[in-house]
């Protein structure tokens, strides 16, 4: 007996670097078991934010930047960098780094829904556990080494999202965009598993790694090229890519808006995360192959995101294109697929989620205020809500990648890649950049709205924002602007996490 | 070389940045206040700012030996770690090119604050964006590091932006984001040039560094067709901005739209940025790709200077006849720099330093008149000088000024830029030349209808103005312009005397003619 005890003690010191994982599901399970003893919102949402918080703490003491010792959690001491479970699952500095990513998120996310979520929502419980698993879901994947735990991870994230989506179920909008991200996510995880399953059926392996030494043999035998097209038309439809790309602006529209935060910062980065484990690792030696295809729709997302997103008169919409077009930017990293590329690709994933994610709340707390996401009604909005379209201004100049924010850095190191890489590759840092210039006509035109123009007519004086709106957009504020001045400690994870992939 | 006790040059920077930020954070009842606070820490800038230009003038000067853009070349010199994991460095420095436009921010900064101290329209928004202008140029001109040279580049696009976006006339709107996106598209083509750059220089030196030092001893070694690529990403980026023909479309709906002191600090300064790119940066970094396009530039700043200036006679409205006069001014910059030789980068530097200060005056006098008569349309106005004396003398002297009077500022480097240029390209330089008769011609034509004549202001009777002549703040500000208009039309080499060593080391890189 006192064997097994310990056994179970030495699994559990084994495995200490999965704690943010196991602190969320377990609290998934709390919150699941509260919401039967109380009703209130509060508790419920706090109890979310809770394994959150210490998750993101515990992350960012792995990645080295907290130093753990201080608090007596030397065994979690960063950098770290160990594989679990006969190597299926890798923790070191690429996968906490999305990691990191996930966990903001979803505070965001756990934040700005303490305000999105009313008395007349129900399930109040099921919807912060449902958070919290596709939480997880997205972190397994980015730690996954083979394709199993990938695709479960995928999953994970997908089947909570899918109910999280149709949340507001009186709501004709919510419940169309959850069936339509339903249909398309389960027909694209098919397509995504068939491909996993062809690659297998040649390789014999479900190890990333294993893959690219036998990929390289059968590089451009039919069914290789069938199991390559397959995977990546499903990973382009999780992470939106064009042409796979028509459900997002509907689904990002009609979700809740904190549940929007949830997909566009998160959910679509996880699909970068196992892309680029997949792609990068796993068919390195079809990268020749593949490289061309992807810069073509690389170049192909973006175009079409910006065009699209400048004749939106829907906030929503038009963060929802543009989500499109910052896609098309980081499949530039896999195109590219250099060291400096992939370290921009991983900096773009967390300053988009930042700046992205900052902007989708604002969106839901202008909602909140005004009950409208149109364009139109952002008047003015610099007199009435100061606090609110400063913050916009500065996330759509991130966007936009105006230095010195947040988002100019990662568009920086993500384009010089392409330059370093050199050859055509050059010719995708231009259209980076003259797309990142196009982008900013329809950025500069929301600060125009809310900075230049003046607020309609006798328009009655608005309330304070609830505070936990506050509370996430400046988190997100702080994140842009920080990371905007002092990149350095991104930076250089950044480089060593790609380092990791690509040697 | 100076190196200060304490740090002047971030004190530059930071000073305008620490008085925007109390602008920005005033209490919305305060606002009246913006514009002292504003005033105070412009003036404080510009007091530094001499200070430090008296300081390097009394140092002895970096001989010809020292290089350009080394270490023994530049004064007072700071650098800070910022991003080591790029190799990007918070740097400043100065030199005999940058520190008369340092001055000239100043300058103008504090004088655009002073002119438009009656603004009532959203004064705190305003006197903050004038600061964050200020802390953007005043960067670009101190800036050693690309990468920090590329950020201060960027701001200032902002608050221009807001300026003519909010205080702006009837197109404002289109005006502010053509203007944004034009120049924005410039700079980030320039970016990739930068990358490129980057990259190269990481190969020879073993380092990756936007250090424009340590890239300035290898780059001139790089392979040339590598050089004429970069060159011309850079050369896009500054030509926009300067801005060349056929650049240059932008600018007329920007001035125009803009208001006064957006226009003043936009034609003062923000054109500046470009010629100050192209001779500190692009040439003595790329000289294999200068040397390349010098035919390029030459053919670019003779058609500046001559379709300018044709473009000017035909415009009705005063502004905008400024406006395409500044395009046919920076044509000089661009032309000078073509020759490569140390007069003509050391003149196109004094032509950016004076027309600084010229069409500084005149975008005043056109805002000064636009109040005042209700209208500056040329066909509606007449005999202004009858009711307006003061406000004619000034718009006269600065448009004799302009036209290359002999005695004030602008004849001094347009006829240094000349004769540099006929030594290098030859007789047919007599094109540009010829110009300068338009030059003449647009100015004089537009004053005697304006100013001149029988008196008449064309405008229905609620439209028109008060017809006041200027106020003590405008004179104030006006008075100094014309008083420097003067100075340095009678002792050029106060400017001269910095560039002329500057500009001589950077021709030396470029072995052109003397």
């Amino acid at each position: 007996m006192a064997a097994s005890v310990s056994d179970v003690g030495q699994l559990l010191s084994d495995s200490r670097h999965l704690a943010p994982e196991m602190l969320l599901v377990i609290f998934a399970f709390i919150i699941l078991a509260a919401s039967f003893a109380t009703r209130s919102r509060k508790v419920l949402g706090w109890l979310a934010i809770v394994p959150v918080l210490v998750s993101l703490f515990l992350v960012t003491g792995m990645m080295g930047l907290v130093d753990m010792s201080l608090i007596g959690l030397g065994p979690l001491a960063g950098p770290v960098d160990v594989a679990l479970a006969g190597g299926a699952l890798s923790i070191d500095l690429f996968s906490l780094m999305f990691k990191f990513v996930f966990l903001s998120v979803a505070l965001m996310v756990v934040l700005s829904s303490l305000s999105f979520i009313t008395g007349r929502d129900g399930h109040v419980g099921e919807y912060y556990a449902l958070v919290l698993i596709s939480t997880t879901g997205m972190m397994i994947v980015s730690s996954s080494n083979n394709l199993v735990p990938l695709f479960l991870g995928i999953e994970m994230a997908a089947i909570s999202t899918y109910a999280l989506v149709a949340f507001r179920k009186h709501e004709g909008k919510s419940v169309e965009a959850g069936m339509k991200y339903f249909i398309i996510g389960a027909t694209s995880s098919a397509v995504l598993l068939y491909g996993m399953s062809i690659l297998y059926g040649i390789s014999g392996t479900l190890d990333i790694p294993q893959l690219s030494r036998r990929i390289g043999e059968a590089a451009w035998e039919p069914a290789t090229v069938v199991g390559l097209s397959m995977v990546v038309a499903g990973f382009g439809f999780k992470m939106a890519a064009v042409p796979f790309h028509m459900w997002a602006p509907d689904v990002y529209e009609g979700a809740p808006t904190p549940v929007t935060v949830l997909l566009a910062a998160g959910s679509k980065k996880m699909a970068f995360a196992a892309a680029f484990k997949v792609f990068l690792v796993g068919l390195v030696a079809a990268k020749a192959d593949f490289g061309l295809a992807l810069a073509v729709v690389s170049v192909l997302t973006m175009t079409v995101g910006n065009v699209t997103a400048l004749s939106q008169t829907s906030m929503k919409r038009m963060l929802a294109y543009s989500s499109i077009a910052q896609s098309g930017y980081i499949l530039m990293a896999l195109a590219v697929g250099t060291k400096t590329a992939l370290a921009g690709g991983m900096l773009h994933v967390l300053t988009h989620a930042f700046m992205k994610g900052g902007a989708f709340v604002v969106v839901a707390a202008v909602a909140y205020l005004l009950s409208s996401e149109k364009l139109e009604d952002y008047k003015g909005l610099a007199r009435r809500a100061p606090f609110l379209a400063f913050c916009m201004a500065v996330f759509l100049l991130s966007l936009a990648g105006i230095p010195p924010l947040a988002g100019f850095w990662s568009k920086f190191v993500l384009f010089s890649g392409a330059v370093e890489a050199g050859g055509w590759m050059v010719w995708l840092a231009l259209a980076g950049v003259l797309n990142s210039a196009l982008s900013l006509y329809y950025y500069a035109g929301v600060i125009k709205y809310m900075y230049v123009e003046e607020p309609p007519e006798n328009a009655p004086p608005l309330e304070r924002e609830p505070g936990p709106y506050v509370a996430a957009i400046f988190f997100a504020f702080l994140a842009v602007v920080l990371i905007g001045l002092y990149p350095q400690p991104f930076i250089d994870i950044a480089m060593r996490a790609a380092g990791i992939l690509i040697h | 070389m100076v190196a200060g006790d304490f740090p002047v040059l971030s004190i530059l920077v930071l000073l305008p940045l620490v008085g925007s930020l109390a602008v920005f954070l005033l209490p919305r009842g305060r606002a009246g206040q913006a514009r002292w606070i504003a005033a105070v820490f412009s003036l404080l800038s510009l007091v530094i700012s001499v200070y430090l230009y008296a300081q390097v003038w009394s140092a002895p000067r970096p001989s010809s030996d020292d290089g350009y853009l080394t270490e023994s070349s530049l004064e007072y010199q700071e650098e800070y770690e910022w991003v080591p994991a790029l190799g990007i460095s918070y740097s400043l420095g100065v030199d005999g090119i940058s520190l008369p436009l340092v001055f000239l921010t100043a300058l103008l900064s504090f004088l655009a604050i002073l002119f438009s101290w009656n603004e009532g329209r959203r004064p705190k928004e305003f006197f903050g964006l004038m600061l964050v202008m200020e802390v953007g140029v005043v960067g670009v001109f101190m800036a050693l590091d690309f990468f920090l040279f590329y950020i201060f580049w960027e701001v200032v696009l902002i608050p221009m932006y807001f300026l003519i976006g909010i205080w702006g006339g009837p197109r404002k709107e289109y005006a502010a984001i053509k203007f944004f996106i034009y120049t924005h598209v410039a700079s980030v083509i320039m970016l990739l040039g930068i990358m490129g750059l980057y990259f190269q220089c990481r190969d020879v030196l073993g380092f990756g560094t936007f250090s424009m030092v340590e890239m300035a001893k290898v780059s001139p070694t790089l392979a040339p067709g590598f050089q004429y690529v970069a060159f011309a990403a850079l050369f896009f980026g500054f030509a926009v901005k300067m801005p060349s023909v056929p650049f240059h479309t932008w600018l007329p709906d920007a001035h125009v739209e803009a208001p006064t002191a957006g226009s003043v600090l936009l034609a003062g300064l923000l054109l500046k940025m470009g010629g100050y790119g192209l001779v500190r940066v692009a040439l003595p970094l790329l000289p294999e790709g200068a040397r390349a396009a010098v035919p390029a530039m030459a053919v670019l700043g003779v058609a500046s200077i001559v379709y300018g200036a044709f473009l000017c006679i035909a415009q009705n409205d005063l502004k905008k006849m400024v406006a395409y006069s500044s395009i046919s001014h920076m044509g000089f910059v661009m032309l000078g720099a073509s020759t490569l030789s140390p007069i003509g980068i050391s003149a196109g530097v004094f032509q950016m330093f004076n027309h600084g200060l010229i069409t500084a005056v005149l975008f005043m006098m056109c805002g000064m008149i636009h109040h005042s008569a209700g209208t500056r349309e040329i066909s509606r106005l007449g005999g202004l000088a009858q009711k307006l004396p003061v406000a004619s003398a000034v718009f006269l002297t600065g448009s004799l000024a302009s036209l290359g009077l002999p005695g004030l500022c602008s004849f001094i480097s347009e006829f240094l830029v000349f004769f540099a240029a006929f030594v290098a390209h030859g007789a047919w330089m007599w094109i540009p030349v010829s110009a300068v008769v338009l030059t003449a011609a647009y100015y004089l034509w537009a004053a005697q209808r304006v100013l001149f004549g029988t008196f008449k202001v064309d405008l229905p009777e609620g439209e028109k103005g008060p017809l006041v002549d200027l106020q003590p703040h405008e004179a104030v500000a006006l008075g100094v312009l014309i008083a420097l208009i003067v100075f340095f039309g009678l002792f050029p080499s106060a400017v001269l005397g910095l560039s002329n060593p500057a500009a001589a080391a950077v021709a030396g890189l470029l072995g052109g003619a003397p």
